[in-house]
């Protein structure tokens, strides 16, 4: 392990890799990937890899919207299949209220260029003829919308950063951030110190933790979500479905199997990643009234993960204290982190290269956003 | 919910034991086991078994099984077969399935007695239809009733391979060979003798390379090793089989323990991980204990008194007073210790002996001296007598405990050779049934001037009648003499063991150890031509998700995959419906020759819920019953 780098990213998980590889890009390869124990083993390698343009705040649109276009070019760039199933995402809207708020959104996210439409019921199951849209007013579909493997994705960004020299530390675990004035200055691992210019933090789950580390106070929590999966059937569902007021989200994957999940509003914030059987019985009972079908496929396996929650339901990206000035985070993902991770690479690596972002402004996703109370959360979280 | 005091998974002699144990001393007990058909490997064993009469040693497996079952249902315990412990949650919930619904059940203390599963080998065309593990040759045979193949290729000398092989010759299928990797025959020798006499050569030294045909086995191609075993190229021979079966160990399955969060493992000795458990067969987790095959492979025996242990100490650390006093406990406890200890003291049961202490670091028990005295010979040449050739110290003692005329001794220490005291010998022909080795044969030097009459235990069909003219052979299964039966001996008592007396010339006394009703077993073995292996056969190693040997290889290689986890979340093996249960293992092998590391700085891989597959509808069935 190197002693002395320029970049330490804090985290081997899709953020993490994605910010390193973009740094290589750009030619920042002096860089160094601390993980603790193996790459995708946190938040990454346990979500359904859903990719939407579908928000209530225009800035995750966009956010979104680029990173869509990074996903589809993925496998030419980076040489890599990463299973993406192009089957777009509807979203079922069962009340007034909600129908009215989907036509608002819509009209928002069509404006800033997302091709979003409203669809009826007739049209919804027109799009996938198993779900059971009794009692769904309309609902929202983006056909541009797709999900992917968070591994391959994750895999993908870390091989080409690696052939780009960037190093990649498994099974290191840091402990402590050194910091010289307003300046950290190494990263202390299980493994050794690592001297560095830059320390980011991209630890998902432990975003706070390590935020604390620097000195910095992080407004993440994170919260268990689990999620189920069902052995492998033949193609019966393109889009990535969400339903708001049943709570519950779930895709067919390329390889076949169903993937559904909710989070338990109830729960007290932690780092809890183990299973329920309430949790299994809960979502059988959700996914089969929607997709009648599925009753006599069987659940193979269940986990849980954790998102990472800002106050408003969105990243903080960028620097977060004056206090350490080369300490930047990129965090508090909820459950979007997937998606918005190629393009947070970017951006990170845009700040770090050039001491600004190029692509897309960030200043929205500012820590500083929070100073006087939060102001607008995003509402499209399931 | 189903509220219970001890819950018991798994329904083999261990679960079944354990079961028991608790019901004895008053708790209520539920067991579970997967299959429709309560005593786990003990349904599919037709051979008398080894062990100790308190064991039910020379009993069959099967029925052994169903003494169990009904002293269970003596005892009150609640069974139900046909349902799969799924997962144990954190908060002490047990979730099963059965055909039609889930079961929740919430118990105040767990024995997780689910046995072994077998270990699988990697060979180019592996996954060819006809490669079999032993255990699905077993219930093919001996459950359902059907043939696997007509002429089988047995891969592993353990006793598990002999004991099969033995069993294929019964249904009257041809062995062509066994073939082992070690340098000699890990099972019994009683076990391997009798299959040698019945002219199955076992290869020492030797492997499967690979299998051919396309569709289906249609040939084995077997190879010498080296002293460190890599094959010898140049000395691959074909045989002309259709089937081949594996059988090359056992490893405990403790998915449901992993799943629990129990501390684990890794002891070579006990056949891979296991949940560290402590005397009283107690785990980490305080409110599961684990007995038999699941916490180490051994033998039916110790998993009957570890379930004993397990179920005791499960019932005494009740939060209810059941009654079972501490007196009663500790004397109950140093028995089965007591028990145990014997069992494992031979050479058979070193295995046990060190593993469990490198679990417990507990000092091992010392194996104690053995009595050895050379077995009784055949050579005396008057009068009549049995002669015993069972020549290793194994756990074993049904001739002692059998002999009407208390003329053969093997001791309290179970692991003796069985002693002769010719003066007491009627040659009653008792012990001979009764061996499970076939290791006994009567020898009546008096049948005339010049010649002498074997009695010889039986257990072909069809039988021969009294005069017949057979082919006797020797030890090894070569022709030796023709010989006439004078005797055929069947009995209700005898279970299915018949007795059949030879008369052969004297010299042939200590030389004709078999015979063959009109060469009926004879295995003629043909042999193909070799070929080399075609450049683009590669290795099935995950079956479920279709993963090659060539693609994990490429995983370590390319992607730098150093653990199972990452292997898996890269190529998806383990993922399938038997969650790693074939391929772990190989892929564990495969991790530990091309970085060079012990096989145990693996980690399996993480185990999640549910362990079998459960239909969405029957998950919410039980859902939506709950909440009306
Ligand atoms: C059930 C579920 C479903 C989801 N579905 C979706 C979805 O459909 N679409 C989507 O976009 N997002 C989804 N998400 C959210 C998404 O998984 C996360 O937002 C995203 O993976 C975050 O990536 P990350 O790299 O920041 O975090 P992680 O993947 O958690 O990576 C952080 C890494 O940091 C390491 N680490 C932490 N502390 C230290 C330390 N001190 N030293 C060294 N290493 C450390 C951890 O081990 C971890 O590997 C879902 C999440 C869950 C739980
Ligand atoms: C060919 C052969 C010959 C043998 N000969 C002898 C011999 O001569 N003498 C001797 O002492 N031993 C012998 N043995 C060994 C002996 O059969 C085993 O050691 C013994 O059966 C182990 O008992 P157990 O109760 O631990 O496991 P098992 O007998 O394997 O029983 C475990 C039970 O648990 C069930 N189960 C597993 N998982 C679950 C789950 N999740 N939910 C519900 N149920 C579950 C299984 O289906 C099974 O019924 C032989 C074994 C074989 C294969
Ligand atoms: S032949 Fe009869 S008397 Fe002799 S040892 Fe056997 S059982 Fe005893
Ligand atoms: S001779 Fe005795 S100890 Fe040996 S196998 Fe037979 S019954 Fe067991």
């Amino acid at each position: 392990m190197k002693k002395k780098t320029d970049v330490v990213i804090i985290g081997g998980g899709v953020v993490g890799t994605s910010i390193a590889y973009n740094l290589a890009k750009n030619g920042v390869t002096d860089v160094v990937v601390v993980e603790r124990d193996t790459l995708s083993c946190g938040s990454t390698g346990r979500c359904a890899g859903g990719v939407r343009q579908q928000w209530s705040e225009p800035s995750n649109v966009r956010l979104a919207r680029a990173s869509i276009d990074i996903f589809k070019r993925f496998r030419e760039e980076m040489g890599r299949d990463i299973g993406l199933v192009e089957g777009g995402y509807l979203l079922c809207a069962h009340t007034d209220e909600e129908a009215e708020r989907f036509k608002e959104t819509v009209a928002m996210q069509r404006e800033v260029g997302a091709d979003v439409r409203i669809v009826t019921p007739e049209e919804m199951r027109d799009i996938t003829p198993y779900l059971n849209a009794d009692g769904m007013i309309l609902g929202a579909y983006c056909p541009d919308d797709c999900h992917g493997d968070p591994f391959q994705t994750t895999q993908g960004y870390a091989e080409n950063a690696k052939r780009l020299g960037v190093d990649i530390e498994l099974h290191t675990e840091v402990t402590a951030i050194k910091k010289k004035g307003r300046r950290a200055t190494a990263v202390v691992t299980n493994r050794g110190e690592i001297e560095c210019n830059w320390v980011v933090n991209a630890a998902g789950g432990y975003s706070a933790e390590v935020g604390a580390m620097a000195g910095v106070d992080i407004p993440t929590k994170s919260y268990r979500h689990q999620i189920a999966v069902t052995e492998p059937i033949r193609r019966i569902q393109e889009p990535l479905i969400v339903d708001f007021c049943v709570n519950i989200y779930f895709c067919q994957t390329a390889h076949g199997s169903f993937l559904a999940g909710y989070g338990d509003d109830t729960e007290k914030p932690g780092h809890n990643v183990r299973s329920t059987w309430q949790f299994l019985q809960e979502i059988s009972r959700r996914l089969t009234a929607l997709v009648p079908a599925l009753r006599d496929i069987s659940v193979v396996r269940q986990w849980a993960g954790l998102y990472n929650m800002s106050p408003d339901a969105q990243p903080i990206l960028g620097k977060v204290s004056d206090e350490v000035e080369n300490f930047i985070c990129a965090v508090g993902f909820s459950g979007h982190g997937f998606m918005l991770a190629p393009i947070t690479g970017v951006l990170m690596a845009e700040l770090i290269t050039y001491g600004e972002t190029r692509t897309l402004p960030i200043d929205g996703l500012s820590i500083k956003r929070f100073e006087g109370g939060v102001r607008s959360a995003e509402a499209n979280v399931v | 919910m189903i509220e219970t005091e001890i819950l018991v998974i798994g329904g083999g002699p261990a679960g079944l034991c354990a079961a028991v144990e608790a019901a004895e001393h008053g708790a209520k007990v539920l067991l579970l086991d997967d299959k429709d058909v309560l005593g786990g490997q003990l349904i599919k064993q037709t051979h008398r078994f080894f062990g100790s009469q308190q064991q039910y040693a020379g009993v069959r497996g099967i029925d052994i099984a169903g003494i169990l079952i009904r002293n269970a249902e003596k005892f009150g315990v609640e069974l139900m077969p046909g349902a799969t412990v799924t997962a144990i949650y954190d908060d002490g919930v047990v979730l099963a399935a059965a055909a039609d619904r889930t079961i929740k059940i919430r118990p105040e203390k767990m024995v997780v007695a689910t046995g072994a599963y077998e270990n699988t080998l990697a060979f180019p065309n592996c996954d060819l239809p006809g490669v079999y593990g032993a255990g699905a040759v077993q219930t093919l045979m001996n459950v359902n009733g059907v043939a696997p193949g007509e002429r089988v290729l047995m891969v592993g000398a353990g006793n598990i391979g002999l004991i099969v092989t033995y069993q294929l010759l019964q249904a009257g299928i041809r062995v062509a060979a066994i073939v082992e990797a070690a340098d000699k025959v890990g099972g019994y020798y009683v076990h391997a003798n009798k299959i040698r006499r019945l002219g199955v050569p076992i290869l020492l030294r030797h492997t499967v390379k690979y299998a051919l045909g396309k569709d289906g086995v249609e040939g084995a191609v077997i190879v010498r090793l080296d002293d460190k075993f890599r094959p010898v190229t140049g000395t691959e021979r074909a045989l002309d089989v259709d089937t081949i079966c594996l059988a090359v160990g056992l490893t405990p399955l403790t998915e449901l323990l992993w799943n629990a969060g129990c501390e684990m493992k890794y002891v070579s000795q006990l056949g891979g991980h296991v949940a560290w458990h402590d005397e009283d067969m107690r785990t980490s987790r305080g409110d599961i204990y684990v007995a038999g095959d699941a916490s180490g492979i051994e033998e039916a025996s110790s998993a009957m008194i570890e379930g004993k242990v397990a179920g005791l100490n499960a019932a005494y650390m009740l939060k209810r007073d059941t009654g079972l006093t501490s007196e009663v406990r500790e004397e109950r406890l140093k028995n089965y210790h007591d028990q145990l200890y014997r069992l494992r003291r031979g050479p058979f049961g070193e295995k046990a002996r060190v593993g469990k202490s490198v679990l417990t670091g507990a000092p091992m028990p010392a194996a104690g001296p053995i009595e050895s005295t050379p077995h009784s010979d055949a050579t005396f040449s008057k009068g009549a007598r049995v002669v015993i050739e069972c020549e290793q110290n194994i756990p074993c003692n049904p001739c002692e405990a059998t002999c009407p005329h208390g003329a053969i001794t093997v001791g309290d220490d179970i692991v003796n050779y069985p002693v002769l005291d010719p003066a007491r010998c009627n040659a009653c022909g008792i012990c001979v049934v009764n061996c499970p080795g076939l290791a006994l044969f009567v020898i009546n030097r008096d049948y005339s001037e010049t010649e002498t009459e074997i009695m010889l235990p039986y257990e072909f069909l069809p039988l021969p009648n009294k005069g017949d003219r057979v082919d006797a052979f020797d030890r090894k299964g070569n022709f030796a003499c023709r010989a006439t039966v004078s005797r055929v001996i069947k009995s209700k008592k005898f279970d299915r063991t018949a007795l059949v007396s030879l008369v052969v010339e004297d010299k042939y006394a200590d030389v004709v150890r078999s015979f063959r009703v009109n060469g009926g077993q004879k295995t003629e073995r043909t042999e193909k031509a070799a070929g080399d292996v075609p450049d683009d056969m590669d290795t099935v190693i995950c079956v479920c998700e279709d993963v090659t040997r060539r693609q994990i290889e490429e995983a370590i290689d390319r992607d730098g995959a150093r653990s199972i986890d990452e292997i898996k979340r890269l190529l998806r093996c383990g993922m399938g419906p038997c969650q790693g249960k074939t391929c772990q293992r190989l892929i564990m092998q495969i991790l530990s020759r091309k970085l060079n590391r012990n096989i145990e700085e693996f980690k399996p891989q993480t185990y999640r819920g549910p362990m079998k597959p459960v239909p969405l509808g029957l998950l919410a069935k039980a859902n939506n019953e709950e909440k009306d």
